[in-house]
């Protein structure tokens, strides 16, 4: 939908949404977002003249490659530990908290990647860090929840998800 | 008689010629190609159809256009230029994929409309003709040429066969755009990701044995945007009219990339 919209072709939305909605909310989705007032990009993305080489942001280990092989490897490490009680039939306290925490940073990592690809600071600005501000708060969250469980529940969160399977079973 | 004997022959190859037109009846297919001209801004891009007589066309759709522009519409409006896939000139979205019009066949038979359209998330220039210049300059971003500490040799820089052909499937690249501008990560954000096309260059310049410049250019990429926005969604590879892999090349600069 967006490329139609940047080559100007928004028709099929624009006749979806005929005739009461048209004038207000589909102007303010096909130019900008709805609620957020986003950052004006300079024509044609050329930042500079048109035979100066685009400039490359300052390079940072921690949010490249490494970040990059760190979900790799949560994601390799994961794999086993994932299995593991399935084939066991019951989960060990430590794996399962190790497995959970894993399972945590991969969702935080792809969540982090969505933002960066769909709420681009180069475009939303201050909003992009609130989003990532919020992603932060919430994968605290999610830890917090993590703990409790692992010290609560009898097979930490293999064992809730197995509760919730059988009750659902019963019913 | 002299010179009739000529003419005679002349006649009866028009006559043959024209018998067999008649004989056949016209296999017509629609071309719907979008316009959008800077001349009338006030204008929205809209589809225009021109419908040509298939057994007077030639095979390739580039040749459909050139026919429309000389034959039916002068301000139909792209680029063009070897009309042998190896220029990247008229790379275009034809039926929903990015290809080049020079090498791709119009099926004269199916009796389907062709939809022409430029290339997806550009900014266009006019009808056909997209706005490249941010391509080119990220392009030139990843310095495309050798790079040597060394002092140069008094001739060339002598590579071995197997270096050599480590280049294979990267060099072929004629930078037409087309993975680029098919890949959603590029559209979402092509003013920082540089996109397929070039990614896959600055990898051909890392692995050349002649250029030393290989940790500078992977130290450009380290940032989240330049490089780790490619998501592997593989449609660079799936539409690249040469068969290349960009996909592939990006990967492979990933993992070299990897325990830095």
């Amino acid at each position: 939908m967006l490329a139609f919209s940047r080559l100007g072709l928004s028709v099929p939305l624009r006749s979806a949404f005929r005739p009461a909605l048209r004038p207000v909310l589909i102007s303010a989705l096909t130019t900008r977002s709805l609620f957020v007032k986003t950052i004006t990009q300079p024509p044609g993305d050329i930042i500079g003249t048109v035979n100066e080489a685009y400039v490359v942001p300052t390079p940072n280990k921690f949010t490249g490659s490494r970040a990059w092989t760190m979900e790799r490897l949560a994601v390799v490490a994961m794999t086993p530990l994932m299995l593991a009680p399935f084939i066991a039939g019951s989960a060990y306290a430590p794996l399962d908290a190790a497995m959970s925490t894993l399972l945590l940073y991969h969702c935080y990592a792809g969540f982090e990647s969505c933002i960066i690809d769909y709420i681009p600071a180069r475009v939303y600005g201050v909003w992009h860090s609130v989003a990532m501000g919020l992603l932060a708060l919430g994968s605290l969250f999610a830890g917090c929840g993590i703990y409790v469980i692992e010290t609560t529940e009898e097979e930490g969160l293999f064992g809730l998800c197995k509760k919730l399977w059988t009750k659902q079973k019963a019913i | 008689m002299l010179f009739r004997l000529p003419l005679v022959r002349n006649l009866s190859t028009q006559v043959n010629a024209a018998a067999q037109k008649v004989s056949k009846t016209p296999s017509m297919k629609t071309f719907k190609i979008y316009r959008w001209s800077p001349d009338h801004p006030e204008e929205k891009p809209h589809m225009q159809s021109y419908t040509l007589d298939m057994d007077e066309t030639g095979p390739m759709m580039l040749d459909a256009l050139l026919k429309i522009k000389n034959e039916v519409d002068s301000t139909l409006t792209f680029r063009r230029s070897c009309r042998e896939g190896i220029c990247g000139s008229c790379a275009m979205n034809i039926d929903g994929r990015n290809t080049l019009a020079c090498i791709s066949k119009i099926s004269k038979a199916d009796g389907k409309d062709v939809k022409i359209y430029p290339l997806p998330h550009m900014y266009v220039v006019k009808d056909l003709v997209p706005d490249l210049t941010h391509f080119y300059k990220q392009y030139k971003s990843i310095k495309p040429y050798l790079l040597t500490s060394k002092p140069l040799p008094e001739k060339e820089i002598l590579q071995s066969v197997e270096d050599r052909k480590k280049l294979d499937g990267l060099y072929e690249c004629i930078l037409c755009a087309c993975c680029s501008t098919s890949c959603p990560s590029y559209w979402w954000n092509q003013q920082e990701y540089l996109g397929p096309a070039v990614l896959m260059q600055a990898y051909r310049w890392m692995i050349d044995s002649r250029d030393d410049a290989t940790e500078s250019r992977k130290q450009m990429l380290q940032n989240p945007m330049s490089l780790y926005r490619c998501h592997t969604i593989m449609n660079c590879a799936k539409t690249c009219p040469k068969g290349l892999n960009p996909g592939k090349a990006i990967a492979a600069i990933k993992r070299s990339m990897a325990f830095e």
